[in-house]
């Protein structure tokens, strides 16, 4: 984005550099999250689990200093323009990162029950999600630093991927459990699992939409890809 | 130029119902601006200070002009009603229509300019004499009026510049007495008591503490209800809070014109977006 000149006040462009400086470190944390919670599903790994889940509370803590530094800012220096809307979209931005902690650390939970379960499936669908996910997440926390709005729009129009996806995992899972009783359980916290990462592009999409806004002013035009279709699926056993 | 309906008719009568005015202000874009500014160039001797700058002041709302020192802010309000005839060595080319009727061309002869188009300072600046008068002066230059009307004229003034309740019961005595915040009221009382159709404010309170200048910034906003006001500030959140439509200008230039909503969360040009942001390019 084009705020070229330096502020005239030099404590105010540090500060508006502050915001950058926390936001770019919870992006980092939240990524990390992320990664672990993959790594533990996939890898069977409970060491990842817990670490992502122990790095919940690093994100929750930067959120709330991004909200104390964002109100003094509104309040001290009352930004305008480019300015306003780049404080305004920190304060945004760190709430969507604080939830796709939160989600990481639910799927990394999770993975320490499947772990308890034969699983009845390849998890290569998911697999297949997660890397998507992750990958939309990194290229919207560079979008964040570099105020990128055509690194958003990649991110935006993605997320289209990985809704599919969710929704081929959902019917498949519930197959599972219509074939057998047993895999309820595993393919239930699968299933949340699966919801949990389409939560996870879903707040990348609101970041990216936020990075688009803060560049150039106005909001994304076109309406937002309808994902999540499981909302109106139904899979009946076969006759 | 089209003219509107009410051409000529005397502005805002004492105890006139207010409803007329909203339902005007309502209309919004579709009414003719009450000045429209053509293709204005004003030079002092052989400096440019204006340069084409083309500006519409729409009926009842309050057009903020901001912009550097010496952006040509001033200079383009002492243009609404000809106060640059006093300057040595002047010269302005372009039109400023007044309903139609060119200002700069001269079409409206001064004192009917001035008691259409009125002017309140950066200093307060009352008059040696009491408060009644420094109200009735200008008064008593364009109407004849009964003592009665005059006393009605008087307080209706004071009451639409906020100052009544607070000086009702001295009105013989200097108005040199008052506070700043309160002198500076009394010269918009004294504006808006010759019935004005435009007020213009420059800088009208640079030299008043905060909460006056919070009185001024709400009363303006109960009077552009009946009046086009023009205000001209060096306090950008002022003109946040009070300009219904920002102009900024630069170097004699006016560069974007807008409602202070859009100038203020995403300015279109790259220099007002640098200048009210604190930064320069």
């Amino acid at each position: 984005m084009a705020t070229d000149g330096e502020h005239v006040v030099r404590s105010y462009e540090q500060e508006l550099k502050r915001l950058d400086t926390l936001l770019a470190e919870m992006g980092g944390v939240v990524e990390n999250q992320v990664a672990l919670a993959a790594e533990a599903i996939m890898s069977r790994d409970g060491e990842a689990a817990t670490r992502a889940v122990e790095l919940d509370p690093r994100a929750d803590a930067l959120e709330r200093e991004v909200e104390h530094f964002v109100i003094r800012l509104l309040a001290l220096r009352q930004p305008v323009a480019d300015d306003l809307r780049r404080v305004v979209a920190a304060l945004k931005i760190a709430g969507d990162f604080e939830r796709i902690g939160d989600y990481a650390a639910n799927v990394a939970k999770r993975s320490i029950v499947l772990d308890q379960f034969n699983l009845p499936l390849s998890l290569s669908a998911l697999a297949n999600m997660a890397r998507l996910v992750q990958q939309n997440l990194k290229l919207v926390i560079d979008a964040v630093q570099q105020r990128d709005p055509d690194m958003a729009m990649q991110v935006w129009r993605s997320d289209q991927l990985i809704d599919d996806l969710y929704n081929t995992i959902f019917r498949e899972l519930i197959t599972y459990m219509m074939e057998d009783a047993r895999n309820i359980t595993p393919c239930t916290h699968l299933l949340f699992i699966a919801k949990n990462m389409e939560r996870i592009g879903d707040h990348a999409t609101n970041v990216a939409e936020t990075v688009y806004y803060t560049a150039v002013g106005r909001p994304i035009e076109q309406a937002r890809p309808k994902g999540d279709t499981s909302a109106y699926a139904v899979v009946r056993p076969e006759a | 130029m089209s003219v509107t309906t009410n051409a000529g008719t005397p502005a805002p009568m004492p105890g006139s119902a207010s409803g007329t005015a909203s339902e005007s202000a309502a209309m919004g874009g579709d009414a003719p601006p009450r000045i429209a500014i053509r293709n204005l160039d004003f030079f002092y001797g052989a400096n440019r200070a204006l340069k084409g700058v083309t500006l519409d002041l729409p009926d009842r709302t309050v057009t903020g002009m901001i912009g550097p020192s010496g952006c040509g802010k001033s200079t383009l309000l002492r243009c609404l009603n000809r106060m640059y005839d006093l300057y040595p060595g002047q010269r302005a080319t372009g039109q400023v229509l007044l309903e139609g009727r060119d200002i700069i061309g001269g079409d409206i002869g001064v004192d009917e300019l001035r008691s259409r188009v009125g002017m309140v300072f950066q200093k307060p600046t009352p008059f040696p004499m009491s408060i009644y008068d420094n109200v009735a002066f200008g008064v008593r230059l364009h109407e004849r009026l009964s003592k009665a009307e005059l006393d009605q004229r008087v307080e209706w003034s004071l009451t639409r510049a906020a100052l009544w309740g607070e000086v009702k019961d001295r009105l013989a005595t200097p108005a040199t007495g008052l506070s700043g915040g309160q002198q500076q009221r009394l010269c918009i009382a004294r504006t808006i008591a010759v019935r004005p159709e435009v007020i213009l404010l420059d800088e009208p309170t640079s030299a008043l503490d905060p909460i006056s200048t919070l009185k001024i910034e709400e009363l303006i906003d109960e009077l552009k209800v009946d009046f086009t006001i023009a205000i001209v500030t060096h306090n950008m959140q002022q003109a946040a809070r009070c300009a219904d439509q920002v102009a900024f200008f630069y170097l004699g230039e006016l560069i974007e014109v807008g409602p202070a909503g859009q100038i203020f969360t995403a300015p279109r040009e790259p220099r007002t977006r640098e200048y009210i942001t604190g930064r320069f390019g």
